[in-house]
């Protein structure tokens, strides 16, 4: 709960830092003046702007590239990857995809959170103990592919949160994946 | 004191050659049943309609109440038959009977505006010599009379068997699909139906404290889980622990004063002790494996869990230091969700057979192993004993919904607890 606090008091004050950055371009770099206009800050006057070490290269986050931090890492690129029954160990198709995970991801340089699924069947405890092996195994070899452990959290949802109903040979594949997601 | 009668019945050994063609898939054509269990003999009571002395027509339903939830709390113990006529004792062998009276204001509050109260007594006798055994006298609010009515019941059953009624207790529970489950608590009998929570997230695995007052149960915040307790007198819920990974399988210490938990911060789920305030006490357990759905025993000694460390989940006992590991299934390929009974005497679990999951009870020895739902049970999950240690409430799907289901294991009978259309999940029954 702090660590999701942090991230996004630090979101926000990324976000002021941009505006005050547009506003400076658009108002001839009278930056002292922006920062203490309350306009600035139209949805949260009582925010205190930090020092703004990114306002030195405004140019570079105003480019066109798009706010990874408001997509859904499907988005981008970034796919869920599958498992067989019971296990929790990646195969080559696996490792294969999660290459081109961990491009995306660190062109994206966002966090996000790998959630563990299970099919239905077996206990909800159990299961949420083997989702949580899906999604560290994940974790693990992306770290080990170069994407910085900080932006990876884990959590499972073992059998709660299917993707699709029914019990059937179909949709228990499909439940038994580690997913990525916008924290 | 009068006690209920007491036979022990032995069926041994019950071989049956059947015909070939219908044990088509059977390797040999022998059956065999070797079942040594106790069984009661109920005693039976007669319940007569109480006297209304005065009162309007929400007197005649309180006695209306009264004596059919006291019949029905009788009938669920287990312990008796009921009957409501003299006429019964054709079939029924009447040793006691229970009779009162209710005294309200002569006419309604809705009537008058005032909110005069309602006397009940109530007269536990022998029968047919009609000496008075016991009386109890309450004066309730409109909304206590299922409530009274579950005293008393408590009052006969203690009186009667020595043993402690759960005519007051409930079961709390996971209800919800789609990611969102919520939590919900029932009386045993299935009336009540309350909801406890609405927070859009998953809420699982609840865990009565010992005096009823919190409920110990897991959640998500922005996708990270936490413990968290909720009050059940003020409905507030507080932080308990919120440790990096899983926070999940609460189970409170008998004395109140610490949990046990799974926490997989170290890289993978171990048993832990906590305090009811989050603070860690002690880890239990060691291992790259799975160690999950910590029980404690009603003395609080030791603990029964499931560790994969095999490669299968099974169950292992453990004293309260994490000494004197010891393990406790090896029939199955994946057992979990163990709870022992009140008086120690066994453990019930959840094995997965197939593609189906079922409920197992044995001795907490290993001895005995009986499985309660085969067959038509489809999915039985996550059991909790009753506090009179003769029932169970699982989650099974056998109506292709999960619902809860409370099971006598003297018995081998059943009734449907909850009959939502989401699915209910990990129940847990109040101490």
């Amino acid at each position: 709960m702090n660590r999701g606090w942090i991230t996004r008091s630090m979101m926000l004050a990324v976000g002021l830092v941009l505006i005050v950055a547009l506003v400076s371009l658009a108002g001839c770099g009278k930056k002292a003046e922006v920062e203490t206009d309350p306009a600035a800050g139209a949805g949260e006057p009582t925010e205190e702007v930090p020092p703004p070490p990114v306002a030195e290269e405004p140019e570079v986050v105003v480019d066109e590239g798009p706010d990874y931090a408001t997509l859904d890492p499907s988005e981008y690129g970034v796919q869920d990857v599958y498992f067989a029954f019971d296990q929790y160990d990646l195969d080559d198709e696996s490792m294969g995809l999660l290459s081109r995970n961990a491009r995306a991801m660190k062109e994206a340089g966002v966090v996000i959170l790998i959630s563990g699924h299970c099919d239905e069947r077996g206990t909800i405890e159990y299961n949420l103990a083997l989702g949580e092996k899906r999604a560290r195994a994940v974790r693990d070899y992306l770290v080990s592919l170069g994407v910085s452990a900080g932006q990876l959290k884990v959590t499972s949802y073992g059998e709660s949160k299917p993707f699709a109903q029914g019990s059937n040979e179909d949709a228990w594949a499909m439940n038994r994946r580690a997913h990525f997601e916008r924290p | 004191m009068i006690r209920t009668k007491r036979y022990i019945l032995t069926l041994a050994m019950v071989f049956a050659a059947l015909p070939g063609l219908t044990m088509a898939q059977g390797r040999n054509s022998e059956v065999i049943i070797d079942i040594t269990r106790e069984a009661f003999i109920k005693t039976d009571v007669l319940i007569n309609e109480l006297d209304v002395l005065a009162g309007g027509i929400s007197s005649a339903d309180a006695a209306t109440t009264m004596s059919s939830v006291v019949t029905n709390d009788l009938r669920l113990s287990g312990l008796f038959r009921v009957g409501h006529s003299e006429g019964d004792a054709d079939s029924l062998d009447f040793e006691f009977t229970i009779e009162g009276t209710v005294e309200g204001p002569l006419r309604d509050a809705d009537q008058t505006g005032e909110n005069g109260p309602i006397t009940i007594s109530l007269n536990l006798l022998s029968y047919p010599q009609r000496q008075l055994l016991m009386n109890k006298r309450y004066r309730p609010l409109p909304s206590q009379m299922r409530a009274t009515a579950h005293h008393f019941s408590n009052e006969v059953i203690h009186w009667l068997s020595g043993e402690a009624g759960m005519c007051l207790s409930r079961i709390v529970f996971s209800r919800g699909s789609g990611g969102r489950r919520d939590l919900y608590v029932v009386d045993y009998d299935g009336e009540g139906l309350l909801r406890l929570t609405a927070n859009r997230e998953l809420n699982l695995c609840p865990s009565w404290s010992p005096d009823g007052s919190e409920i110990a149960f897991t959640s998500y915040r922005r996708g990270e889980q936490g413990l968290f307790s909720l009050n059940t007198s003020n409905g507030k819920v507080r932080s308990i622990i919120s440790m990096e990974g899983l926070n999940y399988g609460a189970d409170w210490h008998p004395d109140g004063k610490e949990l046990l938990l799974a926490l997989s911060q170290s890289g993978n789920p171990e048993i832990y002790r906590i305090t009811p305030q989050g603070k860690i006490l002690k880890r239990l357990t060691v291992s790259k494996a799975i160690e999950i759905s910590p029980s404690w025993s009603p003395g609080g000694r030791d603990l029964v869990f499931t560790s994969d460390r095999t490669g299968t989940p099974q169950l292992y006992i453990i004293d309260s230091e994490g000494a004197g590991r010891r393990r406790l299934t090896f029939e199955g390929r994946y057992n979990d969700s163990a709870v022992w009974s009140p008086n120690g005497d066994q453990i019930v679990y959840a094995t997965r057979v197939g593609n189906y999951t079922q409920i197992v009870v044995m001795k907490s020895t290993g001895e005995n192993r009986r499985v309660l739902t085969g067959g038509r049970w489809r999915n039985s999950e996550d059991p909790s004993w009753a506090p009179d240690g003769r029932h169970i409430v699982f989650a099974s799907d056998r109506s292709g919904v999960f619902n809860l289901y409370v099971f006598d294991v003297v018995e081998d009978s059943f009734r449907q607890l909850t009959f939502g259309n989401d699915p209910d999940i990990t129940p847990a029954w109040s101490h």
